[in-house]
C-alpha cells in the first residue's frame, strides 16, 4: 500500500496573510476499484488476480480492479474486449445489493465527521470539513482518520483530495489513485492544477478536449493563460466555466440533498431481440421503474428520452418534452412508445434499450383540465408505489410490461 | 406636412397606439409611429403585425403629409412638453421632422415611411356592430384566463361567439377556464366565432373605455379582425386552431356546493395566501357550514383562517393554486359565491347565482 502527499511550497497551513475562516476545508472521496475491492473482500483468493465486474453475459465493465488496468481494461469497455485484453481474468458479474450496503455504510463513515456529505454515487462523496477543527483537530488529520476508518470497518482502500472547493478536492482525490492522500493548500489551487493535463478538469470530454487542443491547449495552466475573453467567444458560458475552473475556483457548496439532473435506467438483452412486443414491454418496465425513482424523488419530469442500442452497437436516443412537467407513468408510456416506434430505423436487432427522465422540476402537481385523468392516474400509480414499497420492486407490474 | 396640435391631445393619441408599438426592434420601423396629415384630419398609426391601432389626433392640418417617427421617444418628449400649443412640421425634401412647443425644439430624424405597412381594407358593410359596456364587461372576465405561454398559441387567444342576441367569450390557460354570456344586440345575420388574440381585447378595452361611443363595430375576415370604437381603429391577425371544446370540459354533476360571501371569502383568501407563495396550494376545508382555509410555506410558516358558508355534501379537503381562485372569485362580480365540487381530484367549479358566468379550475394534489 503506498500514500503519496501533494504538498505545494512545503507548506501545509494556511498563509498567515489569509484569515483562516475565509477558506473551506473540502474533502472528495473515491474508493478505488470499489466493485472489485468488495468481491476481493469477500472471496479473499482474488486478491493478485485480475478481477473485472460488469453487468450480465455481455454488458460492459464496471469496475476493472488495478491488476486488470494493468492490462488495458477500463470501465465502460464492453466485457468482450476486456475478455481478449486480459483473458485470464476473473470475470464476476456483480452483486449490486451488497455495492449498496457497502455504499450506504461509507455514508454512514462520512456523516460522523460532518453534517454536509454530498453523495455523488455509490463509490463518491464531497465532505465539507470546515468549522470541524473544534471537534477532530486540524482538517489534514480528520481527512486521514476518515481514510483510515474506511479501511478499518470496510475493507477498502479510498482516496481522498483535500482542498477548498469541490473542483480542486477531485482532482486532487484522482492525483494518486489508488490509495491517495493528496491536500492541495489554500492559495496554491492554480499551481496544482496547472502542470496537469486539461482532461483532469472535470467536464473535459474528449470532445472539448480536441477543441481545446486545436488551440494549443494541453495543460492547465495553459488553458489558464487563454484570456477569459477568447474562451468566452469559443465556448459561450462553457467558457467562461472553463476559465474559472483554470483557475481552481468552484463555488458550489458541498450539498447534502443531491440535486437531481436525470433519471434513467437502461437495460442489455442476454440475447439481441427483434420482436417489438418483446422490446416494447420493456420499454414499459423501464419506464415504470424511472417513473417511480421520480416521484420517490418529489419530482416531475418535462423531457423523456429514449436510447436505443443496435446489435453493430450504433446508439441512438431520442427525446421529447413536455409542455407541462409531469408524474404519472401513463403519460410517459405513450411518450416512449411514440418515441421508440419513430426512432427505431434501422432492421438490426437491439442490443440495448433505456428510459431516461430529465428537465426535472419540484413537483407542483397543478393539472390540467385537458387531461382530467391524470390525477386519478397519479393516485393509482402512488398506491402501486406503496405496494412495492412494502414488498419489492417487483410485487406488482403492468400487464403491458410483462413479456 | 405641418400640424398644429396640443401637448394633452398628443400625449392621449400617443397613449392610445402606444401599446402597439413594436418592442422587438428588428424592423426598425414598427418602432415608429405614422403620422398622417390629410384634408380629413390628423391620425396616428402604430403596428407590431400583430395588433395594428390607428387613433385621431385632434387639431389642425396646415400642410398635408406623413412622416414616421421614432415612438418612445416622441411620447417622453410628449409628457415633459409645457401644456400648450404643439407644432409638428416636415419641411419639403427634409429627412426629419421639427416639433415644436413654447421655446423647446427637437428635431427628430424620421423613419422611412415607404416601409411602414399599409393597414389592410377592411369591408365595413360586413361587419356588425354591438353594445360597447357589455362586450367590454364580458372582455373584462375572461381575457386574464387566457394563457401567456407562447408554446401553445392557440390559448392565447379568447374564443368570441356572437349570435344575435347574445356574446359569449372562453379564455382558458389549461389550469382553469373562463366562460361568460352576455346578453346583447348585435346585428348579426349568423352566429359567427373566431378565436381573438387576449392581447388585442385587453387593448380594445382599455382604448374602447375612454371613447365616447355607445356601440363597438366589428369585422371580421377569414384571418383578421377590425373593432372600431368612435374613431379608434384596432386590427389584430386571428388565431388560427381548434379551441378546446368548453362544454366537454366543464363537468355535468358535482357532489358537493358550497356558498360564500363572496368579498369576505376574497379578504380571507388574500390573507392566507400570503403563506402559499409561488406554486404553493391553499387548502379548502369544508365541513359542516365552516370553510377553511390554510396554507403552509415550509421556510416562513402557516396560516389558516376559518368562515361561515352554507355546505351541501360531505366533508372536503381540496387545494388550488390562490391566484387563480381568486381571479376566478373576482371574476363573478356578485354577492354570493358559488362553489361546486366532485372530489379534491376533479375540477372545482365557481359562479354565482346565474349561469352566465362559469369559472372551472382544476386543483392541486395536496401532500399528506
Amino acid at each position: 500500500m503506498c500514500e503519496h502527499m501533494f504538498v505545494y511550497n512545503g507548506s501545509m497551513s494556511t498563509p498567515p496573510s489569509c484569515p483562516r475562516a475565509s477558506y473551506r476545508a473540502v474533502a472528495h472521496l473515491d474508493l478505488d476499484a470499489f466493485f472489485a475491492s468488495v468481491e476481493e473482500n469477500l472471496d479473499p483468493s482474488l486478491r493478485g488476480q485480475p478481477v473485472v465486474v460488469g453487468g450480465g453475459e455481455r454488458g460492459v465493465v464496471a469496475t476493472a480492479n488495478y491488476i486488470a488496468r494493468r492490462y488495458g481494461v477500463h470501465s465502460a469497455m464492453p466485457l468482450r474486449t476486456a475478455r481478449r485484453l486480459c483473458p485470464h481474468g476473473v470475470y464476476l458479474s456483480g452483486n449490486h445489493h451488497l455495492y449498496h450496503r457497502y455504499s450506504k455504510q461509507l455514508m454512514a463513515i462520512l456523516r460522523g465527521y460532518s453534517p454536509l456529505v454530498e453523495q455523488v454515487s455509490l463509490d463518491e462523496a464531497y465532505v465539507d470539513l470546515t468549522g470541524t477543527e473544534r471537534l477532530f483537530g486540524p482538517v489534514r488529520r480528520t481527512a486521514r482518520a476518515i481514510q483510515e476508518e474506511v479501511q478499518e470497518q470496510l475493507h477498502l482502500s479510498i482516496s481522498v483530495g483535500l482542498a477548498t472547493n469541490k473542483l480542486v478536492a477531485k482532482v486532487a482525490s484522482d492525483f494518486r489513485k489508488p490509495h491517495g492522500f493528496t491536500v492541495v493548500p489554500a492559495g496554491s489551487e492554480a499551481a496544482f492544477l496547472a502542470p496537469l493535463p486539461v482532461q483532469r478538469l472535470p467536464g473535459v470530454g474528449p470532445a472539448l478536449l480536441g477543441q481545446l487542443q486545436d488551440r494549443g491547449v494541453r495543460t492547465v495552466g495553459d488553458l489558464a493563460r487563454v484570456p477569459e475573453r477568447l474562451l468566452r467567444m469559443s465556448f459561450g458560458e462553457w467558457g467562461e466555466m472553463l476559465a474559472t475552473a483554470a483557475r481552481g475556483q468552484d463555488h458550489r457548496r458541498v450539498s447534502p440533498r443531491e440535486t437531481v439532473k436525470s433519471i434513467s435506467r437502461e437495460t442489455t438483452f442476454p440475447e439481441d431481440v427483434g420482436d417489438a412486443a418483446v422490446l416494447e414491454a420493456t420499454l414499459i418496465s423501464l419506464c415504470e421503474d424511472v417513473c417511480r425513482r421520480l416521484r420517490r424523488r418529489r419530482l416531475e419530469a418535462r423531457t423523456v428520452t429514449v436510447k436505443i442500442r443496435y446489435s453493430d452497437f450504433v446508439t441512438h436516443t431520442c427525446s421529447h418534452t413536455l409542455l407541462p412537467a409531469r408524474d404519472v407513468d401513463e403519460v410517459f408510456f405513450r411518450e416512449v412508445l411514440a418515441l421508440f416506434r419513430q426512432g427505431r430505423q434501422r432492421r438490426y436487432r437491439i442490443r440495448l434499450l433505456g428510459v431516461g427522465l430529465s428537465n426535472l422540476v419540484p413537483r407542483s402537481w397543478q393539472d390540467d383540465l385537458f387531461d382530467q385523468e391524470v390525477p386519478l392516474l397519479r393516485e393509482l400509480n402512488m398506491k402501486l408505489d406503496l405496494i412495492r414499497e412494502k414488498y419489492g420492486k417487483t410485487a406488482v407490474r403492468r400487464g403491458a410490461a410483462q413479456s | 406636412m405641418r400640424i398644429v396640435t396640443s401637448k394633452a391631445d398628443l400625449v392621449e393619441a400617443l397613449g392610445i397606439v402606444g401599446r402597439a408599438v413594436s418592442t422587438r426592434s428588428s424592423i426598425q420601423v414598427l418602432t415608429g409611429v405614422l403620422v398622417e396629415a390629410e384634408g380629413a384630419g390628423i391620425t396616428l398609426t402604430a403596428t407590431d403585425m400583430e395588433i395594428s391601432v390607428r387613433a385621431p389626433l385632434r387639431g389642425v392640418v396646415e400642410a398635408t403629409g406623413a412622416a414616421v417617427l421614432p415612438a418612445r421617444i416622441l411620447a417622453e418628449i410628449a409628457k415633459t412638453l409645457s401644456p400648450r400649443e404643439v407644432t409638428l412640421e416636415r419641411k419639403a425634401g427634409e429627412q426629419q421632422v421639427d416639433l415644436s412647443c413654447g421655446e423647446a425644439l427637437f428635431s427628430l430624424r424620421i423613419l422611412p415611411a415607404e416601409d411602414f405597412p399599409r393597414l389592410p381594407l377592411f369591408p365595413i358593410e360586413e361587419g356588425f356592430t354591438v353594445a360597447k359596456e357589455s362586450f367590454l364587461a364580458t372582455v373584462d372576465r375572461v381575457a386574464a384566463s387566457a394563457s401567456r405561454d407562447e408554446t401553445r398559441p392557440v390559448l392565447m387567444g379568447v374564443l368570441v361567439q356572437v349570435a344575435k342576441n347574445v356574446v359569449r367569450m372562453v379564455a382558458t390557460d389549461s389550469y382553469r377556464l373562463s366562460v361568460k354570456e352576455t346578453p346583447v344586440e348585435a346585428s348579426v345575420k349568423e352566429k359567427i366565432q373566431a378565436i381573438v388574440p387576449a392581447r388585442c381585447l385587453t387593448e380594445l378595452s382599455r382604448v374602447a373605455a375612454g371613447v365616447a361611443a355607445d356601440s363597438i363595430t366589428v369585422v371580421p375576415t377569414h384571418n383578421q379582425i377590425l373593432f372600431q370604437a368612435g374613431e379608434v381603429l384596432i386590427i389584430s391577425r386571428l388565431i388560427d386552431g381548434q379551441f378546446p371544446n368548453h362544454k366537454q370540459l366543464i363537468p355535468e354533476n358535482f357532489e358537493s356546493e358550497a356558498i360564500a360571501d363572496r368579498e369576505e371569502f376574497m379578504e380571507s383568501l388574500k390573507r392566507v395566501s400570503l403563506l402559499a407563495p409561488k406554486s404553493a396550494p391553499v387548502r379548502l376545508q369544508f365541513e359542516g357550514n365552516t370553510l377553511t382555509i390554510s396554507a403552509q410555506s415550509q421556510d416562513v410558516g402557516a396560516a389558516r383562517e376559518s368562515m361561515p358558508v352554507q355546505y351541501q355534501g360531505e366533508p372536503l379537503e381540496i387545494g388550488f393554486n390562490p391566484d387563480f381562485l381568486l381571479a376566478g372569485a373576482a371574476g363573478v362580480e356578485e354577492e354570493d359565491l358559488h362553489m361546486r365540487f366532485i372530489s379534491p381530484l376533479r375540477p372545482g367549479l365557481l359562479r354565482g347565482q346565474a349561469d352566465d358566468f362559469l369559472y372551472l379550475i382544476m386543483p392541486i394534489r395536496l401532500g399528506e
